[in-house]
């Protein structure tokens, strides 16, 4: 053993529970994209663990092999010895550099000055916006190969209107039982202001006053997924704050529409593991966090959502998981039967609904042929499937799906849950607030 | 310094599927993670075509060669070589075809296990020989280590299955023994390289014989106070002809450690043994087989008996069986997975001596196997930073792989010999037996570098013998972090 190779400090009591099996490897994309046991969890995990034991070094191979992993999750699904691997990678990557200047600049400039703060976000989505009109992303893109494929056929951010805040309080539709709040998110926001909207539509539906924190922005996940544990544990800060100050009842669930983020608070208290003050603060914040799906199937939810639900126009739909939803939080029957109760519309599924759409939060961006490639196999299995409206929770899948469709000439669009959930509603007597499907293009 | 024909492997395959950097420890074992190896880089070719330059070009720089598929295998058999390049066929993933009237496949070895019976149910097939690691492991590797599983009770194991190869030897030249409609004419060569654990050349391509699903299925599970009354029962099952298509016994350790997983599938937690039995077929002759075995559990002292009510609880006894070896990994960071094979009178007395053997050594034993056909899976929970612990593991995989070929059994049930056991071929064969092994893998590769350092021991038996374990690689690899 060479005493030159400094060993990392990453969780190495988290690599321990790998037995080496096995089973994970034909659940990992990239492993089954090349190949590579590097590339698969068991190698990853090898990786890591000989990195903690300083035998091997962190130089540039053995950081992109980590690096290039889309932490999905998909792995601790099928794993029987229940390795923690999304902890366990990032807890790696927040000890190894980045791999490359793109890595870099993201989280130095994306993470720590744009995602954090309200007030940029507004500003650099109108700008992006604007550019969009211009349709400069379509003129540079061939200048930047994949890359460029990808950033022409981002979905337009939307009109300002469509960017404002929510109220504090959007009150029950129907007779009130209950309040709950709601994170209204960062890209989410500014992207999917529609989706948010939708969502509080269908929890005002079910008897819910909708709640949200004004001054906040980012739950902080991307910066725990992309080696930021520091600026992580300042935003889960931010965030336990800022849903602690709103009021309400202390026991109060907050709902969750996107599927990566629902994930990363559910366990805010790992990152406060050490932090005797913030520990019990994360722990009981983690107690309030639900996904939407899971609040709204809720039985006596779902019956009161279920009278108001009118019939949609006929159109299948195929539900694809979001990885921080099915292998992160263990939710798939529930999307699923609430597509369900919605009349009109068939639900049909897709084999590989639970495996990634290659968005994986910055990994698109990062590796554009490789997600692209990872997308391409799910588009073909959306056409097999026959279905007309692809539906998803997650930003990030949204717009992976958004691009796809675009990039191959597709008329259809991604919806959310909430959305499509929204517009049966919608299509009933009794709604105040009303959800238009999103306008995009 | 890069070698040249490193450049050039990359030129053939393309650089990405060429490793030789850090990254490379990745593949240092397989599912046998006390033996570890590093060798020049590892290779992945796409296709038979890739795989014939590569292997003429690493002939060409006599540089010995490593096959691996998943990497699952648990006796070392994908372990690189000193100086060796790994041959990996983890790009190979194709299936070529599928002849639903002639019911049979063909596919790269790279295709996983479960892939080819997803693919093949549509037309109402499978694919029977289904190793606990199926999720993951190759045809092509199950193909080199005549790879078993629990329904190879029924259905016999992978050898009974391969209808042809196409074997590119270690000269870069292409064995293409695809199957003719019939029987070979001639010689069985396609025999002779099933399980031949990599050392006759890569097999790139294979031809499956593919099942029609069964009728009718019906799966239950008996618990039993004792190990004893459990290995008992199949004793008196197998005497009385059963023809069940699975029976498995889990222990108490193993049941705790699948109940805790994510595989959790409801098997009793207080039960001391428990048998899992499938039959199949027509309805009439699965209901027979189930009374047999309700009638001999009871008569064995069974406590409970419950029948898969239906295909998803089915799913999830045979999901928490195959997760038994993983699942381990919440008992200590690794695990010794022997595979012996006992004639199956004396199931209960080879049984009750492997945990004899774990408890003198202060060992944590684990007991899933397939009842049915006499392999035990004595499983033996440890931590290979503990040195110790590793010797006395080793000791006690040693001393119940000698009892069991002291009884009639054999050293090796469907894991193969690899590196784990290769020493241990001496006490099954003698020195002519070994030698016309010999023989027959000089003819197919005279300069033997097909997957060396493993399978058969090239000193001498007597030497062995005498020598006893410092001569195992594995005592030697044992001891290495």
């Amino acid at each position: 053993m060479s005493s030159a190779i400094r060993s990392l400090p990453l969780d190495y009591d988290l690599t321990l529970d790998c037995i080496h099996c096995g089973l994970c490897l034909n659940s990992c994309p990239t492993y089954r994209q090349s190949g590579r046991e590097s590339e698969g969890p068991r190698g990853r995990i090898h990786l890591m663990r000989a990195l903690a034991e300083g035998r091997l070094e962190a130089d540039q191979d053995c950081v992109e092999a980590l690096d290039s992993c889309l932490v999905c999750r998909n792995c601790e699904t099928v794993c029987p010895a229940g390795v923690q691997f999304g902890a366990l990678m990032e807890s790696a990557r927040d000890h190894l550099p980045a791999p490359g200047l793109l890595a870099r600049g993201l989280r130095w400039f994306g993470f720590r000055l744009v995602l954090p703060h309200r007030r940029v976000l507004g500003f650099l989505a109108g700008a992006v916006r604007l550019t969009q009109l211009l349709r400069l992303p379509q003129a540079i893109a061939p200048l930047l190969g994949q890359r460029g494929i990808a950033l022409a056929h981002l979905p337009v951010f939307p009109e300002a209107n469509k960017r404002r805040n929510l109220p504090p309080i959007c009150p029950s539709t129907s007779e009130r039982t209950e309040a709950v709040g709601m994170l209204e998110g960062c890209v989410q926001r500014q992207l999917y202001g529609d989706v948010n909207r939708a969502t509080v539509a269908v929890l005002n539906a079910c008897g819910a006053d909708v709640h949200t924190p004004q001054d906040h922005a980012c739950c902080g996940a991307l910066h725990a997924h992309n080696g930021d544990l520091d600026e992580a544990r300042r935003l889960a800060q931010k965030t336990i704050q800022a849903f602690e100050d709103m009021g309400g009842e202390p026991d109060m669930r907050i709902v969750l529409n996107s599927a990566g983020c629902g994930a990363h608070m559910a366990e805010y208290p790992r990152l406060f593991a050490e932090d005797p003050l913030w520990l019990p603060r994360a722990d009981a914040f983690a107690q309030r966090v639900i996904d939407f799906s899971a609040f709204v199937a809720q039985a006596e939810r779902a019956e009161r959502l279920k009278k108001q639900l009118a019939p949609l126009a006929p159109r299948k739909v195929a539900w694809d998981d979001p990885c921080h939803l099915c292998h992160g939080q263990g939710i798939t029957a529930e999307p699923r039967a609430l597509l369900d109760l919605i009349p009109g519309i068939e639900r049909v599924e897709m084999p590989g609904a639970g495996s990634c759409c290659g968005s994986a939060g910055i990994h698109a961006l990062l590796y554009p042929a490789e997600s692209n490639q990872l997308l391409d196999a799910k588009l073909e299995e959306f056409t097999s499937s026959e279905a007309d409206v692809l539906i998803t929770a997650n930003p990030g899948c949204q717009m992976q799906w958004h691009g796809g469709f675009s990039r191959t000439g597709k008329a259809t669009r991604p919806q959310h849950l909430a959305e499509i959930l929204a517009a049966s509603l919608a299509q009933g007597p009794q709604v105040v607030s009303k959800a238009k499907p999103p306008k995009k293009g | 310094m890069t070698k040249n024909w490193i450049d050039e492997l990359r030129t053939i395959v393309g650089p990405r599927n060429v490793i030789t950097g850090s990254e490379s420890l990745a593949w240092e074992s397989d599912g046998l993670s006390l033996v570890r190896g590093m060798g020049q880089a590892i290779v992945l070719p796409l296709d038979t075509e890739e795989t014939v330059l590569v292997m003429k070009l690493l002939a060409r720089e006599g540089v010995p060669v490593v096959p691996r598929g998943a990497g699952t295998g648990l006796t070392g058999g994908a372990t690189p070589v000193e100086g060796g390049v790994t041959v990996g066929t983890a790009r190979m993933r194709e299936i070529f075809s599928i002849d639903p009237v002639g019911r049979l496949a063909h596919v790269q070895a790279g295709v996983v296990n479960s892939d080819l019976s997803v693919a093949a149910r549509p037309h109402g097939l499978f694919y029977a020989p289904d190793p606990s690691s199926q999720a993951a492991c190759t045809l092509g590797g199950n193909v080199a280590n005549n790879s078993g599983g629990p329904h190879c009770f029924m259905h016999g194991s992978t050898t009974r299955h391969v209808r042809g190869v196409k074997l590119v030897d270690a000269q870069g030249q292409v064995l293409d023994l695809l199957a003719s409609p019939a029987d070979p004419e001639g010689l069985d060569l396609v025999g002779l390289i099933t399980g031949s654990e990599g050392m006759f050349g890569m097999v790139t391509e294979v031809q499956l014989n593919l099942e029609p699903l069964p009728e009718e299925v019906q799966t239950i599970i008996a618990v039993f106070p004792s190990l004893d009354a459990a290995c008992d029962c199949v004793s008196e099952a197998i005497a009385a002809h059963i023809e069940a298509s699975a029976i498995e016994i889990l222990d108490k350790l193993t049941i705790a450690a699948v109940e805790d997983s994510i595989f959790a599938a409801g098997y009793p937690r207080e039960a001391e043994a428990l048998l899992l039995v499938e039959a199949e077929g027509g309805a009439l002759e699965v209901q027979e087989t189930i009374d047999l075995v309700l009638q001999l559990a009871k008569k064995h002292g069974a406590m409970e008996i419950r029948s898969a009510q239906d295909k998803a609880e089915r799913a999830r006894l045979w999901a928490g069986r195959k997760g038994a070896f993983g699942a381990m990994g919440r008992v200590a960071p690794d695990l010794y997975v022997a595979d012996v094979v006992a004639p199956r009178t004396r199931l209960r007395e080879i049984v009750a001596l492997a945990i004899k053997i774990a408890e003198e050594r202060n060992l944590r034993l684990g007991n899933v196997f397939h009842a049915g056909d006499g392999n035990l899976h004595p499983n033996i929970a440890y931590d290979r930073r503990d040195e110790d612990e590793v010797r006395r593991v080793l000791e006690a995989g040693q001393l119940i792989m000698e009892a069991c070929i002291e009884r009639g059994g054999s050293l090796t049930g469907e894991h193969g010999v690899g590196v784990e056991k290769m020493t241990h071929m001496c006490d099954l064969f003698d020195d002519d037996d070994l030698n016309t092994m010999h023989r027959v893998r000089d003819a197919l590769d005279p300069k033997r570098r097909m997957n060396p350092t493993k399978v058969l021991p090239l000193r001498a038996c007597r030497e062995v013998r005498n020598g006893g374990l410092p001569f195992s690689p594995m005592g030697n690899l044992g001891a290495k972090t």
